[in-house]
């Protein structure tokens, strides 16, 4: 095969083909399994995409600070006193100290270094530096804008939720989101008041899996059936055990759905757009639990029955930001993914509230967030053992290609991007088209799989 | 608030390792049995949280939230109890804590608990509150509230009961 880049050589004894890895059906196991790999995946896939740092509600007022990672660099969002939303490097550009603890909280009006009190505004210009004298005729020039915190090259915000991206170049965040920013819009859309807001605290839970594997999870349908046994017979048998008539509870519900047969998943309809996006049409049918009708009903008061209905026909269930994070919108929730290594995710999961909706809107949120994705969820542990099953295996030399074949050309073509019937593994080969091209592949050579 | 005597304290100090003996022997039904009817199982999230309907927590069950977990965890194809996980607790300064009236009463432990699965061991410690309630035939757990230490720690799966 010809490559069209070169070949990158990460160490003289280890060069990689990237093209040689990645086809429209299949993807060789080292993709998920090569150190190397990963490294440069954070370079060319999270040192270029648009990636997920936070909600602008976690830095409500000026100079809150919240730190996150994005691909290896820590960086921290903070609110300045003009009330804007900056991201930086976490980084004192005096001898590297981290200027804000991990974790959030308030810097104050100035962001001051512990190590040497260099001072800056919340915008990351220098404020002061101790000793500015010592500095005169020397060639460091604190007017300087290096002399400030450094800025992540782009921020944008969609609806309040904050992006970045350490490339100058690339598209605008909303031509990058495409398709799935009317599952952003949506999440808001379905507050009374238009907006939500962080709250309750944030889970996080370890994963002993390449960070791909945990995308393709989420939308691949058909393995709730098989992977999800225990927890939905568990949920089946719990509501038999009730006096007959008993209404299925919502902890019932979130769980049981996964039980469904493989018929169910076939009528779902799954997208997937440009950069590796996507969304899966919800599963669940939408609650009628008393808390459930309180909030449809609040939102009627709020945007009338006509709207309501507009709103919550958007039904979907987990969506994909493509590679960083998955925003639920039906329960209110964001799942962050933070690759630590080849072989290591952590997954940080944030609730929101709904403003203007009724408090016990946003227990039931975090309710789902306990049951369904908490580090002691009784669905995800089996998900995570697959996970760690699949990493295990791929690390062995029982076969080189991991199939992603399952109604492969049947997709139907969408405005900036394609359409599938529900178990379809359009989005695993969809995430692999977009991740081929931050890779540097020229996919307009490809052919296909041999097989 | 010390015990009112040693048969208090022994009656007290009893019923806790029997409590940690069901967990560690996985006798799941006699251990929900230790339950109120509206009896709370709860590990929060944070250090200090006083909330358990509007942040989230490790664990919030009530007696449908156990029986489920209960119920999945004797299933055959749990698969991420293949092998099951097994425990020993070793529960120490166990004191009371108040004596609302005769019937009612929180008792403060510690504990460390040594979990084995596949081919790793972890450990986790911490300090337990019980809130219990005295029943015609023995002390009922209205709340058991349980602090980790590293609570606030991202965490692989729990999957049993603490």
């Amino acid at each position: 095969m010809n490559s069209v880049i070169p070949i990158i050589p990460i160490a003289a004894t280890n060069p990689i083909d990237i093209q040689s890895l990645v086809q429209p059906d299949r993807v060789h196991k080292r993709v998920y399994t090569d150190p190397a790999i990963f490294e440069l995946e954070m370079d060319r896939v999270f040192g270029q995409a648009w990636i997920y740092i936070g909600h602008e509600s976690q830095v409500p007022k000026p100079g809150d600070y919240f730190t996150t990672r994005l691909g290896r660099e820590p960086v921290v969002m903070v609110r300045h006193t003009d009330g804007q939303v900056h991201v930086m490097f976490n980084r004192c550009p005096h001898k590297g100290a981290k200027l804000v603890p991990d974790g959030s909280g308030s810097a104050g009006k100035f962001l001051r270094c512990l190590y040497h009190g260099w001072t800056f505004k919340c915008d990351g210009s220098l404020l002061s530096v101790p000793l500015r004298s010592g500095y005169e005729c020397t060639a460091l020039d604190l007017k300087d804008p290096q002399y400030g915190v450094r800025k992540v090259a782009r921020v944008a915000t969609h609806r309040g939720f904050v992006f970045a991206s350490l490339s100058e170049d690339g598209p605008e965040l909303k031509e990058f989101l495409g398709g799935v920013a009317t599952s952003l819009d949506n999440f808001c859309d379905r507050a009374p008041e238009g907006e939500v807001e962080v709250a309750g605290g944030v889970q996080r839970v370890v994963q002993r899996n390449n960070w791909k594997i945990f995308f393709e999870n989420l939308h691949d349908t058909i393995h709730a059936v098989a992977t999800h046994e225990s927890s939905w017979r568990a949920a089946k048998e719990e509501h038999e055990s009730m006096p007959a008539g008993t209404p299925k509870p919502f902890e019932v519900v979130i769980v049981d759905g996964n039980g469904e047969p493989l018929e169910f998943w076939e009528k779902l309809e799954l997208k997937g757009y440009d950069h590796g996006h996507g969304f899966m049409e919800g599963i669940f049918v939408p609650p009628t639990d008393p808390v459930s009708l309180a909030y449809v009903a609040s939102l009627e008061a709020a945007k009338g029955a006509e709207r309501t209905d507009e709103i919550l026909r958007v039904n979907r269930h987990n969506t994909i930001v493509y590679p960083s994070c998955s925003p639920h919108t039906s329960f209110q929730q964001i799942r962050v993914i933070r690759p630590l290594s080849v072989d290591r995710t952590l997954v940080e999961i944030f609730s929101f509230r709904l403003k203007g909706a009724p408090e016990a809107t946003f227990q039931r949120t975090l309710k789902y967030t306990n049951i369904v994705n908490a580090p002691s969820s009784n669905v995800m542990s089996d998900d995570l053992e697959a996970y760690n099953r699949v990493q295990e295996g791929l690390g062995s030399d029982g076969g080189d290609w991991v199939s992603m074949h399952r109604a492969a050309g049947r997709d139907q073509p969408l405005p900036g991007g394609r359409a599938s019937n529900g178990n379809s593994e359009m989005p695993s080969r969809n995430m692999f088209a977009a991740w081929a091209g931050y890779m540097g592949v020229d996919t307009s050579t490809q052919t296909g799989s041999a097989e | 608030m010390n015990f009112r005597d040693w048969n208090e304290q022994q009656d007290l100090t009893q019923f806790l390792h029997h409590e940690a003996r069901l967990l560690d022997e996985h006798r799941w039904d006699e251990w929900q049995k230790l339950f109120t009817p509206d009896g709370l199982y709860w590990v929060p999230l944070v250090h200090g949280q006083v909330d358990h309907l509007n942040h989230a927590s490790l664990f919030c069950e009530d007696a449908l939230l156990r029986s489920m977990r209960a119920r999945r965890l004797e299933q055959a194809r749990a698969y991420s109890q293949q092998p099951p996980t097994r425990t020993v607790h070793v529960l120490g300064n166990i004191a009371l804590e108040s004596r609302d009236d005769d019937a009612t009463c929180t008792v403060r432990s510690t504990f460390l608990l040594l979990e084995w699965r596949k081919t790793e061991q972890r450990t986790f410690g911490g300090s337990v509150l019980h809130t219990l309630r005295r029943a015609d035939d023995g002390w009922r757990i209205q709340t058991k509230r349980i602090d980790l230490v590293n609570c606030d720690a991202p965490h692989e799966a729990l999957q049993v009961f603490l």
